[in-house]
């Protein structure tokens, strides 16, 4: 119950965009609806559909969808940059939707910031000028807020770039600009919106793991869109399946790849490698008395991709322990039985 | 089996609605309608000109209302606290820019010439500018090309104000954008002479009147550009700026109007450019300075007086162009090394100091013994060309042959069937034309447009000028897409051609009438062939670039299955550059009117010269019933030629 406190907190949450658009929501016969019939009906769309979540203080936040799933206009709801049709929205237990304009702006300035997939920099700026962009907007003077951005450039590996324009940068580098010029104003909150979409595969790896980074020496809360399953894996602590503007299933990596909650989501995570997200807490079985004194010791939450390592390299079964304390055993079953989707039978060990 | 299969494609065109097949036979229909409609009319409503009872006589009214202006101008309090002071503050703000011109000197003028031109865009565009004043004063024109200066100043100045003004307001609201955009449409196709008359209405001949209309004439680009550039913002940019929490005055001045500044830099090079033709064109309504020069010198047909104003205007208009445009071509750059404050510094001294050592040296103007009269030199060459190349050439003729028989054997006979022509089936004819090429509302406006100048009872004259656009049209399509699909199938002819395309698109209108004077002397003919010079520019460039435009896959695959150049021309680039070529007989025509027009002053007669006219003689009445027929004209062939602004208009 010691769970950290929610940054946002999102109940019954609705975007429908078209004619009319706030009698949908109240409407549940229109609510049923799928988004074809909805169209014919009403002539509207409803990009996010009653949709609730809490997002922790610290942890990163994954909203993972195809396109048109509706996950990007769900990350714009939180600040309002797209106003919701309906629901509720409160951040650190404050209504945002009730807010005033001048109240929300110090929200957008101080409290939330985000990255774009089109990472949307002033093209006559200099990075110094668009990494300080955000603090200008602020009303800082123009030295403290240069020095601040200096620093920021410095953090994502900008170092020397300082005078170029967007335009003579790489889309990585300038990805990394839009990600300091969130950074600058030194947000409670992070939003990402699909930022490393529009960028080639190792490059992304290298932001992928620029957040990674960021995030454990900061512990900064973040909310992530992706439609990229891996990146979800990959960066999530917890993770939104979102489908037609509805959240099929929340969870964490694993419980997502372990136990989909319905045929759309078992599909969507059919290729996952599920020996990188899976950890040995349930993959394990009760160790017998011998079995629970030797061999290698895991912690619970290591992945099974390294629990085979171990078992490989020492040839017996590992253990998992947390504590001192032997909560069970992986060996060759267990693991194989991961990998291959199905639950090991226990009479074969 | 092959019944089938034979069977199968017939299908769709069976099951087609019958408003697909209407569609589809749209352009029978429609000859068959104006057909039958011929035959009808011929029977019930007879031949002839448009018909004396269904004119209306502005004669009266208009000559009254002149009247009572020229009464009133001085006492009237509408005239007296509003246009007075008007006046007054355009007179003085003329008057006092010239004076600092003259103050600085010919030394100063050109150090400042050469140090901004150096600051904007760069070494070799000093030099230009640095050289080209100089040949300015050579020419004995120093004054002159700083009176017309002074009239540009104030005229860009202002309409740089205004159209910015209008730009924003139609940039950030939807509903001013709705309403001024179609105006300023019109605004940019109206003929620059129609623009004349209203202002010496309530203006009078003077500095004044030619600043006003220069304004009215110069404006529209630079609303136009800054409206499409503030709209056009990049959405993520903007959304960007939003997410960070800028208010919305934040917004726009760090975010929506830098993002528009290629677009109002381009807007500033069109105002200076437009400014610049204005402040020739309206010498006719007492601009004074270069224009005048010109119009004086054609009027007594001194081709070399003409030239020797003529060059400095050209000079003035490659200078001014080069390096507005310069400027915009540097954004996006990096900036230069060293502190850009310092080199205006730099600049600003070095002005001053050209001028004060120049006034300490010698006196402000330029020097006499330094002065090169070609007035005489280029008059005999002129005269030589009259006794020798006019007419007796043996094999080809001589020029002025060549113009008798383009009026004998193409201007009068297209004039003499227009005037023949019994007035509504000219009309239908409009309307077929207009239907064939854009939609119903076009069309519709159009046939009101031609109604509207038989009500003003100038039916023949319009039509006498309605021959020569067409004429002109003609001759610059034909010479036009050849020229421009030539360009396009060798990029050796397109790199020698848009050295000289650069130039004549920069020239203003009146430059062109000097040359043809020249050659042909005045009538019909000369007129038409100056505005086949200014207007085939604009065509070719347009017909390269929509031929160079075409999908280079399309291109490709079309090679892979063995089509010829010729087919390849034929059978894919002209059908997909349809849109462009469209698109370059509405600006050949709007250009070609433009030009005619002004051809009144070199007897180019009709509408034109009725204008003038009516400015030579104090006649507003007549005057104004002609520049109204040639806004109608405009109107008419614009949205006659208007093919497909309105529906891809949607998209954008």
């Amino acid at each position: 119950m010691n769970t950290p406190p929610h940054v946002f907190s999102v109940r019954d949450l609705w975007k429908v965009f078209g004619p009319k658009a706030d009698r949908v929501p109240g409407d549940a016969e229109l609510g049923a609806l799928d988004a074809a019939e909805l169209r014919a009906r009403t002539g509207c769309t409803a990009a996010v559909r009653d949709v609730s979540f809490d997002v922790r203080k610290g942890e990163v936040f994954v909203v993972m969808g195809l396109s048109g799933s509706g996950k990007s206009t769900l990350v714009r709801c939180l600040t309002r940059l797209i106003e919701p049709t309906s629901g509720e929205v409160t951040m650190d237990g404050e209504d945002v939707l009730a807010m005033n304009a001048g109240r929300l702006r110090e929200l957008r300035r101080h409290r939330a910031s985000m990255v774009f997939q089109h990472f949307g920099l002033l093209p006559h700026r200099s990075v110094l000028d668009n990494v300080a962009y955000g603090l200008e907007i602020q009303g800082m003077g123009r030295a403290e807020r240069r020095e601040r951005a200096a620093g920021v450039i410095a953090k994502v590996g900008l170092d020397g770039l300082e005078s170029r324009r967007p335009g003579q940068l790489s889309g990585g580098q300038q990805q990394r600009v839009g990600l300091a010029r969130a950074l600058a104003v030194d947000p409670e909150v992070l939003l990402f919106d699909e930022p490393f979409s529009a960028l080639d595969p190792l490059i992304r790896r290298d932001m992928q793991e620029e957040v990674v980074r960021l995030h454990r020496e900061e512990g900064r809360t973040m909310v992530f869109i992706t439609h990229d399953l891996n990146e979800a894996l990959k960066l999530g602590d917890r993770i939104a399946l979102m489908r037609d503007g509805r959240i099929v299933q929340l969870g964490t990596p694993e419980e997502i790849v372990g136990s989909p909650a319905d045929d759309y989501v078992r599909d969507f995570v059919r290729d996952v490698p599920r020996e990188q997200v899976v950890t040995v807490r349930a993959a394990m079985r009760p160790a017998d008395s011998a079995e629970s004194v030797s061999g290698p010791a895991l912690a619970p939450d290591a992945t099974v991709s390294e629990a085979i390592e171990a078992v490989v390299r020492t040839g017996e079964t590992a253990r998992v322990v947390e504590g001192g304390r032997c909560l069970g055993v992986v060996d060759h079953a267990c693991l194989l039985g991961v990998v291959a989707g199905v639950p090991a039978v226990k009479e074969a060990v | 089996m092959t019944a089938t299969a034979s069977a199968t494609p017939a299908a769709p065109l069976g099951t087609a609605g019958p408003a697909a097949s209407l569609a589809r036979h749209r352009t029978t229909l429609l000859l068959t309608g104006a057909a039958v409609l011929l035959v009808l009319g011929s029977v019930l409503v007879g031949h002839g000109a448009w018909p004396a009872s269904l004119t209306v006589d502005l004669d009266g009214p208009l000559g009254d209302v002149s009247d009572w202006i020229i009464d009133n101008r001085d006492t009237h309090p509408l005239f007296l606290y509003f246009f007075g002071h008007l006046s007054n503050a355009v007179v003085l703000s003329v008057r006092g820019v010239y004076l600092v011109l003259l103050a600085a000197g010919w030394a100063g003028v050109t150090a400042a010439a050469g140090l901004i031109a150096w600051r904007v865009a760069g070494l070799r565009l000093a030099v230009t500018a640095v050289v080209a004043f100089l040949v300015c004063a050579v020419l004995g024109m120093w004054v002159p090309t700083m009176q017309t200066l002074a009239l540009m100043v104030i005229a860009v100045l202002a309409s740089v104000g205004l159209g910015a003004v209008l730009g924003l307001a139609a940039g950030l609201s939807d509903r001013v954008f709705r309403v001024l955009r179609p105006v300023l449409d019109t605004m940019q196709v109206m003929p620059a002479f129609a623009y004349l008359l209203p202002v010496v209405l309530v203006f009078g001949i003077g500095v004044p009147a030619a600043v006003l209309a220069t304004v009215v004439y110069a404006a529209p680009p630079m609303a136009r550009l800054t409206a499409l550039g503030l709209r056009d913002a990049d959405a993520g940019v903007m959304e960007a700026a939003a997410s960070l929490g800028a208010t919305g005055r934040q917004r726009l001045f760090t975010a929506r109007l830098p993002l528009a500044r290629r677009e109002l830099l381009l807007g500033l090079n069109q105002t200076i450019m437009m400014a610049l033709s204005m402040a020739v064109i309206a010498s006719v309504i007492g601009a004074g300075g270069l224009g005048d020069r010109v119009y004086q010198a054609l009027a007594s047909v001194d081709v070399g007086a003409a030239l020797a104003a003529g060059i400095p205007i050209v000079l003035l208009a490659v200078v001014l162009d080069r390096v507005t445009a310069a400027a915009g071509h540097r954004l996006g750059a990096a900036p230069r090394p060293g502190s850009a404050r310092l080199g205006w510094a730099v600049a600003a001294a070095g002005t001053v100091v050209a001028a004060v050592v120049a006034r300490t040296v010698a006196s402000t103007g330029w020097p006499d013994g330094w002065t090169a009269d070609i007035t005489r030199p280029v008059n005999t060459a002129v005269g030589w060309m009259t006794d020798h190349l006019y007419s007796g050439v043996p094999v080809v003729g001589g020029t002025a042959d060549w113009a008798g028989r383009f009026t004998t054997w193409v201007l009068d006979p297209v004039r003499d069937a227009l005037q023949w022509l019994p007035w509504w089936a000219v009309l239908l004819l409009i309307a077929v034309l207009a239907l064939l090429i854009g939609t119903w509302r076009t069309m519709l406006t159009a046939v009101l447009a031609m109604a509207a100048i038989g009500v003003l009872d100038v039916w023949d004259p319009a039509l006498d000028t309605l021959s020569q656009v067409l004429a002109g049209v003609a001759v610059t399509l034909v010479a036009g897409f050849a020229v421009g699909i030539a360009a396009s199938r060798s990029s050796r002819v397109e790199a020698l051609l848009r050295p000289v395309l650069d130039v004549f698109q920069t020239m203003p209108q009146f430059v062109y009438l000097i040359p043809v004077v020249a050659l042909f002397g005045v009538g019909r003919a000369p007129a038409v062939a100056a505005a086949v010079i200014y207007a085939l520019p604009a065509v070719v460039r347009i017909t390269t670039q929509g031929m160079n435009g075409v999908d280079p896959v399309t291109m490709e695959s079309s090679r892979s299955l063995g089509a010829t150049g010729f087919q390849q021309l034929l059978k894919v680039q002209l059908p997909l550059a349809r849109p462009a070529l469209l698109l370059a007989v509405n600006q050949g025509v709007v250009l070609v009117l433009a030009v005619v027009v002004i051809g009144g002053l070199v007897g180019g007669g009709s509408l034109g010269y009725s204008a003038v006219f009516g400015l030579a003689q104090g006649d507003l009445a007549t005057g104004l019933v002609a520049g109204a027929a040639i806004v109608l004209l405009g109107l008419m062939l614009d949205r006659v030629t208007q093919p497909t602004r309105r529906r891809s208009g949607k998209g954008a």
